[in-house]
C-alpha cells in the first residue's frame, strides 16, 4: 500500500544518502586490515576481501565534490588507455581460461564479486570520460588489478581441483 | 552504507564508527559469507546490526525514551501531506522520530528490507512491523506538519 511518502522517498532516493565519512576512517580500515589476517596474501578470500574494499572506495569516489579542480584530464586519460589496453587483454585471456574450466560451476562468490567489479568498471570508466582525474585512474586501475589476481586465485584453485581429479581418475 | 548507519544512530562520529568496524568484521569474517545474497547486501546487514548495537548501546546509557506513548491509533489509509515534500524536511523529520520508528522506518522505505527481514533484523513480529511503520508514517506526518 504506497502513498505520496513513499513514491516521494523512490523519487528522492539518492538525495537521502548525501552524508560522508571522513578520510580517517579509511585509513583505520586499511591499518587494521593490514595487521589482521592469518591468511597469506594467496588467498582468494583476501583478494575478495579487497575487491570489497575497492569497491566501497570506488563508491566514496563517485560522489560529486562540489570543490574539487580537475587535474590533469588529458594526460591522465592517455597515460591510462596503454594501462588498460594492456590489462584487459589479461583479464579476457583469463576469463576464456575459467570459463574452461568451470562450465557447470553455479553462480558462486567468485563470479558475483567478479561481476560487481566488472559493473563498478563500467562506472569507473564513464566517470573516467566525463571527469578525468588521477584518483579515477587509480581506482581504474586498481580495479584491474584486483581482478586480475582473482582471475589468478581462481585459476591456480581450479587447477588443484583439476588435478585432484585427475589423480583420482588414475587410481581407478 | 555510511548513510545508512547515520540514520540508525543520528551521530556521524557513531556512524563513522560503525562503518570503521562493520567493514574491518566483514573482512575478518569473510569465510562466514555464504553467497546466498550479494556482497553488497551482506555488508549492508552488518552495518545495519552494528549501528543498532550503538543505538541500544546509547539507549541504556541515557534516560529511557519515551517511545510507547506515541502509541497513537493511525488509520490504515493514504496519507496526505499538506505542505510540500522536500527532501530537507522529510530526512529532518525522520531524524525526530523516536528511536523504534526511525528504525523501522528507514529500514522499509529507505533500505529497502521487507518486513520478514525487519522482523529478523530488529527480533519483532512481521505484524509488529507493519503497524510499527504505520505509526512511524504517522509520527512522521505530524512532524512534516510543525
Amino acid at each position: 500500500m504506497k502513498d505520496q511518502l513513499d513514491d516521494f522517498i523512490q523519487k528522492n532516493r539518492s538525495g537521502f544518502d548525501d552524508k560522508e565519512p571522513s578520510e580517517k576512517v579509511w585509513k583505520n580500515i586499511e591499518s587494521s586490515l593490514a595487521f589482521g589476517t592469518k591468511r597469506g596474501w594467496n588467498a582468494v578470500v583476501w583478494w575478495r576481501a579487497a575487491a570489497i574494499i575497492f569497491m566501497a572506495l570506488s563508491g566514496y569516489l563517485l560522489i560529486p565534490k562540489e570543490a574539487t579542480k580537475l587535474q590533469t584530464s588529458e594526460l591522465a586519460a592517455n597515460e591510462f588507455n596503454d594501462v588498460e589496453a594492456f590489462y584487459v587483454q589479461q583479464i579476457s585471456e583469463k576469463v576464456e581460461l575459467i570459463d574452461g574450466f568451470q562450465k557447470n560451476e553455479g553462480l558462486n562468490g567468485f563470479t558475483q564479486d567478479f561481476k560487481q567489479l566488472e559493473a563498478m568498471y563500467m562506472i569507473l570508466k564513464e566517470e573516467m570520460k566525463s571527469r578525468p582525474t588521477e584518483k579515477v585512474k587509480d581506482a581504474l586501475v586498481l580495479n584491474l588489478l584486483v581482478r586480475i589476481n582473482l582471475l589468478n586465485q581462481q585459476l591456480y584453485k581450479l587447477d588443484q581441483e583439476y588435478d585432484k581429479k585427475e589423480k583420482k581418475e588414475k587410481e581407478v | 552504507m555510511f548513510n545508512v548507519g547515520y540514520r540508525i544512530t543520528r551521530s556521524e562520529a557513531d556512524a563513522e564508527d560503525v562503518l570503521q568496524e562493520a567493514f574491518i568484521s566483514a573482512f575478518r569474517n569473510l569465510d562466514s559469507y555464504r553467497g546466498d545474497a550479494t556482497f553488497g547486501a551482506w555488508l549492508k546487514r552488518i552495518v545495519v546490526n552494528k549501528a543498532l548495537n550503538a543505538l541500544n548501546k546509547k539507549k541504556h546509557e541515557s534516560i529511557p525514551d519515551d517511545d510507547e506513548q506515541w502509541d497513537i491509533a493511525v488509520e490504515e489509509s493514504t496519507t496526505e501531506y499538506r505542505e510540500d515534500l522536500t527532501i530537507e524536511r522529510v530526512k529532518q523529520g525522520i531524524e525526530k522520530l523516536p528511536d523504534g520508528y526511525r528504525t523501522v522506518l528507514s529500514l522499509y522505505l529507505l533500505e529497502g528490507y521487507d518486513h520478514q527481514e525487519i522482523g529478523e533484523i530488529l527480533g519483532i513480529s512481521e505484524s509488529t512491523s507493519k503497524s510499527q511503520l504505520n505509526r512511524a508514517k504517522g509520527k512522521l506526518k505530524e512532524l512534516l506538519r510543525a
